[in-house]
């Protein structure tokens, strides 16, 4: 435990709560995360949030996270291929249609549509030098470097409207797809879905809220337990303070690169 | 550290403004709404209001507007949070220029949507929820006809939602040409229950998530 703090490493702690809307309609969270840390610091996240509208979308986020951290787990990930653009937009355009195509298959096994399972997705690819997300859909995708300063990755893609988004199981998902590539020194990364948008978004001038991320930053940094940590931030997504501003399915992965 | 860590301390909120759930009422205020039914149209706006100050959500979200139309169209009401609507005390005389009121109500839908745009004020689909008991009166058939035309691009587009109510003598046959969902016939002069469905729905779609299709209420008041 004690020697860990020498050894550069990535800390993660992560969270998916029901939101107060579904857990008083007795609802499943719809709302679910993956991440593996692989071989040389290379970290991989997927969030997605299931559809309110569509009957098995926990089904479906589940597939989707699931899938596509699988699929980027099997990868050669190395200092060589992360350096070739082209090649971390395969990956990511890659997962994207593994996740879609795992989630087409189930749906065909359980007789139902694909957009019975409809999700959203995205997905992050981090190393101490580089980020690289593919988001289709809402939510929002972040990152702190050595300045100090957060860089939004992907900004939430709704429609016209604010309860019309796009899916993965979308016709035009992969197209319509952000996939954003960032080299620089990386100090921290954070995805969260949508229900927590309005209160980590400036949406007036489109930014993401320094005052919401870093200190989040902060708690990831020193979270030597992962699984206190874990419980912390589960606990601050239920919290009143919360649950009054927003009453969606929230998800918020953070991780930070410990030097 | 992390046991002495609160997150309910340290972690700061955005603050944006609410999403905005827009209707508007379209309401017919020619001679035939005298009498018992305007009486019954404005008991109907104050149980309007009542409703949707009992969501404390939907009072922040949802915005009324109201034109009438007669002989004229006036916008008495510009947008306004429910719970900052004072319902008007609305009087009847005059003929039915429906076309007008329908293009007007259309314009200050689009003019509603770029001042949120350029407000960074997220928005649901608009509604418009037009209550005649006649049919056109007092207008050319050309702007009618644009107005229908535009109405069902408008539609198509999602741009709007637009519902018609027909009361009594309502022409109901013209109303479903002019509209594209089905009219609905308001059973006798049953406002108040109208509205406090109209509150009811409006409250769930201000309620509704990202991507949400949200159910309406069954509808007891009226009939397709």
């Amino acid at each position: 435990m004690n020697t860990s703090k020498q050894i550069s490493q990535w800390r993660i702690v992560a969270a998916s709560v029901c939101g107060t809307s579904h857990s008083k309609n007795q609802q499943l969270c719809q709302d679910a995360h993956h991440w593996q840390l692989l071989a040389n610091n290379v970290l991989v996240i997927a969030a997605a949030d299931g559809a309110g509208s569509a009957k098995l979308s926990k089904v479906g986020s589940m597939i989707a996270v699931e899938t596509a951290i699988e699929y980027l787990s099997r990868q050669e990930i190395t200092s060589d291929t992360l350096a070739n653009d082209n090649f971390l937009h395969y990956l990511l355009t890659n997962a994207m249609l593994v996740a879609r195509n795992a989630i087409e298959t189930e749906a065909d096994v359980c007789n139902h549509q694909p957009h019975d399972l409809a999700t959203t997705l995205i997905l992050m690819i981090a190393t101490p030098q580089i980020v690289a997300v593919a988001q289709v859909g809402d939510g929002l995708a972040v990152a702190r470097n050595s300045m100090g300063n957060l860089i939004a990755l992907t900004i939430p893609s709704s429609g016209e409207y604010i309860n019309e988004t796009t899916f993965l199981t979308s016709a035009d998902a992969l197209e319509t797809a952000q996939i954003k590539i960032c080299r620089e020194e990386i100090v921290n990364v954070g995805v969260i879905t949508d229900g927590l948008q309005m209160l980590a978004l400036n949406m007036i001038v489109g930014e993401p809220h320094k005052p919401f991320f870093f200190p989040l930053f902060e708690f990831v940094a020193n979270a030597e337990d992962r699984t206190l940590a874990k419980e912390h931030l589960m606990r601050f997504l239920s919290s009143e303070k919360i649950t009054q501003r927003t009453d969606d399915d929230l998800t918020l992965v953070l991780a930070a690169f410990i030097n | 550290m992390i046991d002495t860590f609160n997150l309910d301390e340290v972690v700061e909120f955005a603050e944006n403004p609410e999403p905005r759930c827009p209707c508007v009422l379209l309401l017919d205020t020619s001679g035939s709404m005298q009498g018992e039914r305007i009486e019954a149209l404005n008991q109907g706006l104050l149980s309007l209001k009542d409703e949707l100050v009992k969501n404390s959500l939907a009072s922040r979200r949802v915005e009324v507007a109201i034109i009438t139309f007669d002989s004229n169209v006036n916008v008495v009401q510009d947008f306004i949070t429910a719970d900052q609507f004072n319902p008007p005390i609305l009087t009847a005389q005059g003929l039915t220029v429906m076309g007008s009121a329908i293009h007007k109500a259309l314009d200050i839908v689009q003019e509603r949507k770029s001042q949120y745009r350029n407000n960074g004020i997220a928005y649901y689909r608009p509604w418009v929820f037009m209550i005649t008991d006649g049919e056109p009166q007092g207008e050319t058939d050309s702007t009618l006809e644009q107005a229908s035309q535009r109405l069902q691009g408008d539609e198509s587009n999602k741009r709007v939602a637009f519902f018609a109510v027909g009361v009594e003598s309502a022409n109901m046959s013209q109303l479903s040409q002019i509209a594209v969902r089905s009219p609905l016939k308001l059973k006798g002069l049953n406002f108040i229950e109208m509205f406090v469905w109209l509150s009811a729905s409006m409250s769930a779609v201000s309620h509704s998530q990202v991507d949400e299709q949200v159910a309406l209420p069954p509808i007891g008041w009226g009939s397709v």
